[in-house]
């Protein structure tokens, strides 16, 4: 017990960032959930971007132009980071062309798990690379963010609200979905199924593989039909057959966004 | 004279709905007719027989920054215009834009980025932009001596804003000069353009 207090003196700050850091048309900082870590047990964290008013950051489908995201992690030992999620972007349109990102500010979660034999207070950081763009310009921005976990359960940080609803805001697989696609001349035909306890009617479909479909027009899928099928027109400059696709499913009447994965079999 | 006039108005229609698309490569690359920085006019047409690159460009954007920072562009530029390869560099946008500098000033932002290029030229109206549907900048094309497309699209498969990336990228308008000027076929003839959208 007297152990514990003293290690939760030392620990003022723990699980907070040192702060965030402005770059570009954004600041950037990396928050956690809690301020502890045990062995092999995911910890949430979470990078935030604060953007500039008129300024946005992009998903990973940027669209026409941005790019998205990038991070690069520095860890102790035996520490392993997932990657990076992406919540639900916004479409812009400017001058003509898509995009696909966040506007005033977006959380991006991601697990990061300690080693079988991560002990003590540790440091973990991010190299961060983004592009925040507005209706005239494009800014980059860079950062390295630091954050500190102690060992051991830790309290929940003012964040950690914050952060569950990121992580159950980002979009999921689905046990039991599945999605085929089929390459033609000039369109994808994507065949779509989902359990029958989801319904994907008035869902939107957004690619979320850069490069492969076009994705100029809105497309929202209609009543299921066993599932349904969706044309998509290829992306111009998609060269050969696509080898993968992900698809992201917002709206309409499902209750939570989700991704669906296809790969082409080799 | 009627039927003349009407048919002007749908060519123009047609010309601005199909922006999006870009041209394919074996296409026949676009005649057009820009002014340079000196105000003096250059077409397409001045370099017949020739292979031409154009290059999107926008001196602000970190893309584009990138490659001339890096020396990456301007030295594809001396490299190939010492090999009778005209390069254009074109900036679309709308006049009075804060974006679309005016001639005096895209010189000072050529000279600074060190732009090697045969003549940078001004494309108000976004039109020849539009035509070739240039999306992002840097976005490049490769016009071989037939005057077709031979290329369209990046000018790598790196994108990002790091130049430590330009060393390991595969730089398909330097492959696409080389397979050309070899008498080879261009094996990648389009790759997804990346960069910040031309802000037509």
């Amino acid at each position: 017990m007297m152990k514990m207090t003293i290690f939760g003196a030392t620990a003022v700050g723990v699980g907070l960032a040192v702060g965030g850091v402005k770059s570009g048309h954004a600041e950037a900082d990396l928050i956690s959930a809690g301020t502890g870590y045990q062995p092999e047990q995911p910890v949430q964290l979470a990078l935030r971007l604060k953007l500039d008013k008129g300024w946005h950051s992009y998903w990973l489908n940027p669209g026409d132009s941005g790019m998205p995201v990038s991070i690069e992690w520095s860890l102790p030992d035996g520490w392993a980071a997932g990657p990076l999620l992406y919540p639900v972007p916004e479409r812009f349109s400017t001058s003509g062309a898509v995009g696909f990102g966040y506007a005033d500010e977006v959380v991006m979660p991601v697990f990061l798990t300690p080693g079988p034999d991560a002990t003590g207070q540790v440091v973990v950081s991010a190299k961060v690379d983004w592009l925040t763009c507005d209706d005239a310009a494009c800014v980059p921005g860079s950062a390295e963010l630091k954050l500190e976990l102690e060992e051991g359960v830790g309290k929940p940080t003012s964040e950690a609200d914050e952060i569950d609803e990121a992580f159950e805001g980002v979009p999921q697989p689905l046990a039991g979905a599945q999605m085929t696609v089929a390459s033609g001349e000039d369109d994808l035909v994507l065949g779509i199924t989902l359990p029958d306890s989801v319904n994907g009617e008035g869902a939107e479909l957004i690619a979320a593989t850069p490069n492969v479909a076009d994705v100029s027009k809105k497309v929202i899928l209609g009543p299921s039909n066993d599932g349904w099928k969706v044309t998509l027109p290829k992306h111009e400059y998609l060269e050969a057959d696509p080898k993968e696709l992900d698809v992201l499913l917002i709206g309409g009447e499902l209750k939570k966004p989700l991704m669906l994965s296809w790969k082409a079999e080799k | 004279m009627n039927l003349k006039s009407t048919f002007g108005i749908l060519a123009a229609a047609v010309l601005t709905s199909t922006s999006a698309f870009a041209i394919e490569p074996g296409e026949v690359a676009p005649a057009f007719t820009l002014k340079n920085l000196e105000g003096k006019e250059v077409s397409l047409s001045d370099y017949a027989g020739k292979t031409v690159v154009l290059e999107w460009i926008n001196f602000d954007c970190p893309f584009v920054q990138k490659h001339y920072q890096s020396g990456n562009m301007p030295g594809l530029q001396e490299k190939y215009t010492g090999k009778e390869v005209v390069w254009l560099s074109i900036q679309s946008g709308q006049e009075g834009n804060d974006n679309f500098p005016v001639a005096d000033v895209l010189e000072d932002k050529a000279e600074s980025a060190g732009s090697k290029a045969t003549a940078i030229l001004r494309d108000p109206g976004g039109e020849v932009g539009k035509a070739y549907g240039a999306k992002t900048t840097p976005h490049m094309f490769v016009i071989n001596e037939d005057g077709k497309i031979a290329y369209a699209g990046g000018i790598d498969d790196k994108g990002d804003t790091k130049v430590e990336s330009i060393s390991t990228a595969t730089n398909y308008v330097s492959a696409a000069l080389d397979s050309l000027a070899g008498g080879k076929e261009v094996e990648v003839m389009k790759a997804a353009p990346y960069g910040c959208g031309v802000k037509y």
